[in-house]
């Protein structure tokens, strides 16, 4: 074990300041993906008290979306349109079929379970989440499907637009897809933040998340309001599919597993039911990922993150900005 | 009390079933009974291909049982004896117990006279006792990891003589071949390793890494898994002066993922894959890659008659092909031998015996396989003569040329 | 201004009664829920419910014994083992998991790492690895009492957390579980601890005081000794002062904290239990396999094992036997070694016309839809045979041969060749035809079905029979949502009343 410890000291060293801050980079942008997800998990929590397993596969499905529409359009290297309408097409495709999905998801696997024990959801959603993965491998094959969007729109195998830096700090640039990820995630905190507390359906879906019966029978159509919600947040998911596609290059069957557990361990830290929770969570997972794989190694990142949060719910079981939770009698 | 009574005689039952199992039979390993329980050829036999149907590697076990298809369809066209293939799910690297599973339902098909597989090494490994007690041996395209069919100081485990045998060159060969280039060719002098946590690439990995130290190199070392496809914080952690990078992954989607990620990073090494990642169209790193691969003739009409039934030339599951080319081939030496009745011993002994030309096994080379150790990878059941890995350079537009 | 007062409407009779609501009952005791269901149904079925509760429980147990007893007799080696040992292996794994999830109410996500703890362990002390063989009869106990030790770690846990909080952590255990031994694998004592990828191979058979048990027959015979054992102890506690302990725990913990029950301690007791069970499951799976891999512990094996319990009941023995049988038989039927492909599709069609007759209540209705089905099918099948290329009509039916029935299938369903595409949009009108069949009811219904019963059988041909395996996975996950959202009781189990 000390040799570890060792190597460690020997990377940070070997790394420098500039290799800090490409860590620190990444893991703000990988961070900001995971919020995206989380964003989703924290409120179907906060409205239904519910973890929703299938969000890493709606993730999933939105970036397979986008890939239909790349593909629909003569994929990245020969696009038939020009580049922003492209994005935003794929955009829109991904984000209208994840919230449909989101939507049916709700309709058939949880709301027949709103009064049953609370394990019985959970278990459906298990079911649907297995459903989904293993129905993606079935219909894409298991291959790795390639966005190809580091050549998006580049001339001759160079970098597209994509890549190109906005600014650098100390040599080490930093791309228009990183900002654009980083500033989508933020600003979809703030919107979803305003949302929930300057509306007038932010309100309902306040009062649905503290008492549903209550809210009901103060004449808020809570079955509409849940299944806004769960629009919303498949929308996200969908969206960060797109961006994870533009961003990371792939997709495949099975990358909704590994996001959903990373994005529930973001949500979970940060305070699951709070909104800027799960984007401060987000970030601090990502940013853990990111140095552990620098400094410690590829295969010990994931322990780490597990060990993270393992650690975290001993000792702040409500996440940094959740709040406690008290038990009326 | 009714229920007291009830469980007691309950365990009373237990306990005479405890002792009627420790009673049965002396504990000894089952005869070989199925080995020698003689089958008839007929006009069909049957052979079975265990590979991974789902799971993490499905893509690459769905292209070698294509390719094992193909095989049947051309054997079956121009022989009088038909083979029937039988496939077998054994989820590599997603769930080792189907493998056993598999092992054993094959080792009770009583007209079952060979195995094509598994594909994993350790896989082999694992299945190979109830094989060798069914009197089967199997042969695998994709197993490649050294201590099959080599004992090696540190790993001194071999497999029986005669129960395993393998289509594809082992990680010996591969790995001798790629550091030769790399050190040779490329005169590089820092290079980095990054193997994707698969067995199959811990081996390669291990093995040129341990290849590279010899010449006086000193190779930087990390993992990953196949389900990451964030590589940004270990591009980071790779030194600045590093001029290749090999990358002996299985999933050559993941491997391109990689490159691009390192190009749009602005680094300017070359990424060197291995069989695992062998697929054009999908592997390419345009100009600075390169890849280590089977040198298959890709104007070979069967080659080109596959490249365009299916997506593009995937050669993985050529060794596949040959597996079952050779299975049949040996079932058919011991029908004829046995006047239209065999047995699975006899079907096994004559597997050694097969030689393919050049042509008919697809690879690139003629296969027969070597009855003792030669040079320092290779032993009983490894592919003798031209066996051999080629390395391609990817070009600037995607193509493979051979340049080693 | 009528003098007459205007007669009451009747119901209208063509309409049939519609489907009680399966699931929690509001504001009835559970004793009455039970009665209520047990009375209410009728006819054979009704019979055999009650004929079932009225045998005694060890009198089931013999029964079911000795009907195993009889397998190794009529099923080859490889059947025995694939249909035998893992059935009653998943059976042991579900009682385990039934002591922690449905008796003691708490979900438990992280189970199968106490399985591969229990697994790795026995491989430690009897392979090669580090040179250590002792014999099952040693080291058994000390894998249970080492993974015993660490379900009372992970109980600590449990006296802090609720619910959710406690499956979050739970399943993150397993997480590290699964990086620990397949990726991280610390080399201790210069050999690597969990053999990484590869795994720890060559491990020891099970050896009782000289006797191996080295033949399927063998494992298979103590394995149902371990059942029973397993089976009788729990069904003890079950009926103990801790079992209603872990009832009332499940029910309400404040009320049950109020009335001075232990929960802590129960929970922790059950979490103990759990994972001993499970401990004592891996170390025999591990003699079993002969070798151990990181990958035989996944959330896929986990899911499974929530399947068995769910689907035989939960909080019921029987259930879970029952559950372990029907999972385990399907999964291994459908897997593509099982080389009975005409049988598999029979089945389906069977399946599906079962369902249709069963649920689609008045029979004209069913076979208004069923007729419609065919119908329909002859009819899309000529006009793109006309139509279109021939390519969309030029596949066969998978391993139903050039036959009779091969033919029959090819002119009714649309098998295509080479339009991958096709199988995508087909598979996603299908899972949204049977969305709209679900959303409306009556007529429409019965409407709504005839293209999604011909639906069915073009994916079934295209996409699903193609790919057992996948196909298997995909009807778990169905099953799992289907089973909570109509009968979450499962099969066995009583339906549990949800404390408002």
């Amino acid at each position: 074990m000390h040799f570890l410890v060792f190597n460690v000291i020997d990377n940070i060293r070997s790394l420098g300041w500039s290799g800090a801050f490409q860590l620190l980079r990444n893991g703000v942008v990988l961070g900001s993906l995971y919020a995206l997800i989380a964003l989703g998990y924290t409120l179907v929590y906060g409205i239904l008290k519910l973890l929703n397993f299938a969000q890493g596969d709606v993730f999933m499905v939105g970036a397979f979306l986008g890939y239909g529409v790349l593909t629909a359009f003569g994929g990245a290297l020969n696009p038939e349109i020009g580049l922003v309408p492209l994005i935003l097409l794929m955009f829109a495709a991904a984000m209208v079929g994840s919230g449909v999905l989101g939507v049916s998801i709700e309709r058939f696997a949880y709301r027949p379970l709103r009064n049953a024990p609370r394990i019985a959801p959970l278990i459906s959603a298990l079911g649907v989440a297995f459903f989904l993965e293993n129905s993606a491998q079935l219909l894409t094959g298991g291959y790795v499907y390639s966005y190809d969007a580091l050549e998006l729109g580049g001339k001759n195998g160079n970098l597209g637009p994509l890549e190109s830096p906005v600014f650098s700090v100390a040599g080490n640039p930093v791309t228009v897809v990183q900002v654009f990820v980083v500033a989508t995630a933020v600003g979809l905190m703030v919107g979803l933040m305003l949302l929930v507390s300057r509306t007038r359906f932010g309100k309902a879906m306040r009062a649905t998340a503290f008492d549903r019966e209550a809210a009901s029978m103060m004449g808020i159509d809570t079955d509409r309001v849940i299944s806004y919600t769960f629009f919303i947040a498949s929308m996200l998911a969908g969206a960060a599919g797109v961006m994870f596609g533009l961003y990371i290059g792939t997709t495949f069957f099975f990358m909704g597993f590994l996001a959903g557990l990373k994005a529930f361990t973001a949500a979970v830290v940060g305070g699951i039911g709070s909104i800027p929770g799960a984007v401060l969570g987000g970030l601090l997972v990502g940013i853990c990922e990111s140095f552990a794989i620098g400094y410690v190694g590829g295969q010990w990142s994931d322990i780490v993150v597990f060990g993270i949060l393992i650690l975290f719910m001993f000792v702040r079981p409500t996440g940094l900005l959740g709040s406690r939770a008290i038990q009326k009698v | 009390m009714l229920k007291k009574v009830g469980l007691v005689a309950v365990l009373a039952a237990l306990v005479s079933v405890v002792v009627a199992t420790t009673a049965w039979g002396s504990g000894k390993p089952r005869v070989l009974a199925a080995a020698t329980a003689s089958v008839k050829c007929g006009t069909k036999v049957t052979i079975g291909v265990a590979y991974p149907a789902t799971g993490a590697v499905a893509a690459a076990g769905a292209n070698q049982w294509d390719w094992a298809l193909t095989a049947k369809k051309l054997w079956n066209k121009s022989h009088h004896l038909k083979i029937n293939l039988v496939p077998g799910d054994t989820k590599l690297d997603t769930d080792a117990s189907f493998n056993i599973a598999v092992a054993h339902t094959f080792a009770s098909n009583g007209s079952m006279l060979a195995v094509t597989g598994p594909a994993g090494s350790q896989e082999n490994q694992d299945a190979n006792p109830i094989y060798k007690g069914a009197g089967l041996a199997s042969v695998s395209g994709s197993a490649t990891r050294i201590f099959l069919t080599r004992a090696t100081p540190g790993n001194p485990l071999e497999l029986p003589h005669g129960y395993f045998f393998r289509t594809v060159p082992n990680d010996g060969e591969q790995g001798d071949a790629v550091a030769k280039f790399i050190h040779g060719t490329l005169k590089a002098k820092h290079v980095y390793i990054i193997d994707d946590g698969t067995s199959y690439s811990t081996g390669l990995a291990d093995q040129v890494q341990a290849d590279l130290k010899k010449d006086g190199l000193n190779p930087g070392r990390n993992h990953t898994t196949t389900a990451v496809v964030d590589y940004s914080s270990l591009i980071t952690a790779i030194p600045n002066n590093t001029q290749v990078v090999y990358i002996p992954w299985q999933v050559a989607g993941n491997a391109q993922a990689f490159y691009q990620q390192s190009h749009a990073a602005g680094k300017k090494y070359k990424v060197f894959g291995s069989d695992g990642t062998d697929v054009p169209g999908t592997f390419e790193p345009k100009g600075v890659g390169y890849v280590s691969g089977f040198p298959v003739d890709f104007s070979n009409p069967t080659v080109k008659a596959f490249s365009k039934a299916h997506s593009g030339p995937e050669t993985f599951g050529i060794p596949t092909y040959t597996a079952v080319w050779v299975n049949a081939r040996a079932i058919q030496m011991a029908c004829t031998a046995g006047h239209g009745k065999t047995t699975r011993t006899a079907v096994r002994k004559d597997i050694p015996k097969v030689k393919l030309t050049k042509a008919q096994s697809l690879l690139g080379f003629a296969v027969q396989f070597l009855k003792k150790n030669k040079g320092a990878w290779q032993g009983y059941g490894d592919m003798g003569g031209a066996a051999s890995f080629g390395i391609y350079h990817v070009t600037s537009s995607g193509a493979y040329v051979r340049v080693g | 201004m009528s003098d007459t007062p205007d007669k009451p409407d009747t119901p209208d009779v063509s309409e049939p009664p519609p489907e009680r609501e399966a699931g929690a009952q509001i504001g009835v005791d559970s004793w009455v829920a039970t009665e209520q269901g047990r009375r209410a149904r009728g006819g054979p079925l009704g019979a055999l419910a009650r004929g079932w509760e009225s045998t005694p429980d060890a009198a089931k147990l013999l029964v079911f014994l000795a009907a195993a007893s009889t397998l190794p007799f009529w099923l080859n080696e490889g059947d025995l083992f694939t249909y035998g040992l893992f059935t009653l292996l998943y059976a042991i794994l579900g009682l385990g998991l039934n002591v922690v999830v449905g008796w003691a109410g708490l979900l438990d996500l992280g189970y199968v790492a106490f399985y591969g703890i229990g697994a790795y362990g026995y491989a430690l002390v009897s392979s090669p690895q580090y040179g250590i063989h002792w014999p099952a009869v040693v080291a058994i106990p000390a894998v249970m009492a080492a993974t015993a030790l660490l379900g009372l770690l992970l109980g600590f846990s449990a006296r802090r957390l609720q619910g959710d909080y406690l499956a979050i952590v739970t399943l993150f255990f397993l997480q590290a579980f699964l990086a620990f031994t397949g990726t991280a694998n610390p080399t201790i004592a210069g050999v690597g601890l969990t053999g990484g990828p590869n795994g720890i191979p060559n491990l020891d058979p099970l050896s009782f005081f000289g006797y191996r048990l080295t033949s399927t027959k063998q494992q298979y015979f103590f394995l149902l000794g371990v059942l029973a054992v397993v089976a009788a102890a729990f069904y003890l506690a079950n009926l103990s002062r801790t079992g209603r302990g872990w009832r009332a725990l499940r029910d309400d913990p404040l009320a049950a904290e109020v009335m001075s029950i232990p929960v802590d301690r129960l929970k922790q007791l059950a979490f103990v239990i759990g994972a001993a069970t499970a401990g004592l499951c891996g170390a025999i799976f591990a003699a079993i396999e002969g070798a151990v891999v990181s990958t035989d512990f996944t959330v896929a094996v986990l899911i499974t094992i929530y399947a068995v319990v769910i689907l035989g009941g939960l909080g019921s023995i029987a259930g879970v036997i029952l559950g372990a049988i029907v999972i385990n038989v399907s999964a291994q039927f459908l897997a593509p070694q099982s080389d009975h492909p005409e049988i598999k599709r029979w089945l389906f069609y069977g399946t599906v016309l079962f369902l249709v007759v069963a649920l689609v209540k008045p029979w004209y209705r069913a076979a208004v839809s069923l007729l419609g089905a065919v119908a329909l099918g002859f009819c899309v099948h000529a006009i793109v045979a006309a139509a279109a290329a021939p390519s969309w009509t030029a596949g066969a039916a998978a391993d139903a041969g050039s036959g009779s029935t091969g033919k029959a299938i090819a002119s009714w369903v649309l098998i295509t060749q080479g339009h991958g595409n096709f199988d995508t949009y087909v598979y996603i009108a299908l899972v949204v035809a049977l969305i709209v069949v679900r959303s409306v009811s009556g007529w429409w219904r019965a409407v709504a079905l005839i293209p999604t019963l011909y639906l069915i059988p073009v994916v079934w041909e295209n996409v699903l029979a193609p790919n057992p395996a996948t196909t298997a996975l995909i009807l778990f996950g169905a099953m799992l949502v289907v089973l909570m959202t109509t009968r979450p009781q499962g099969l066995l189990g009583t339906p549990r009343v949800e404390v408002m």
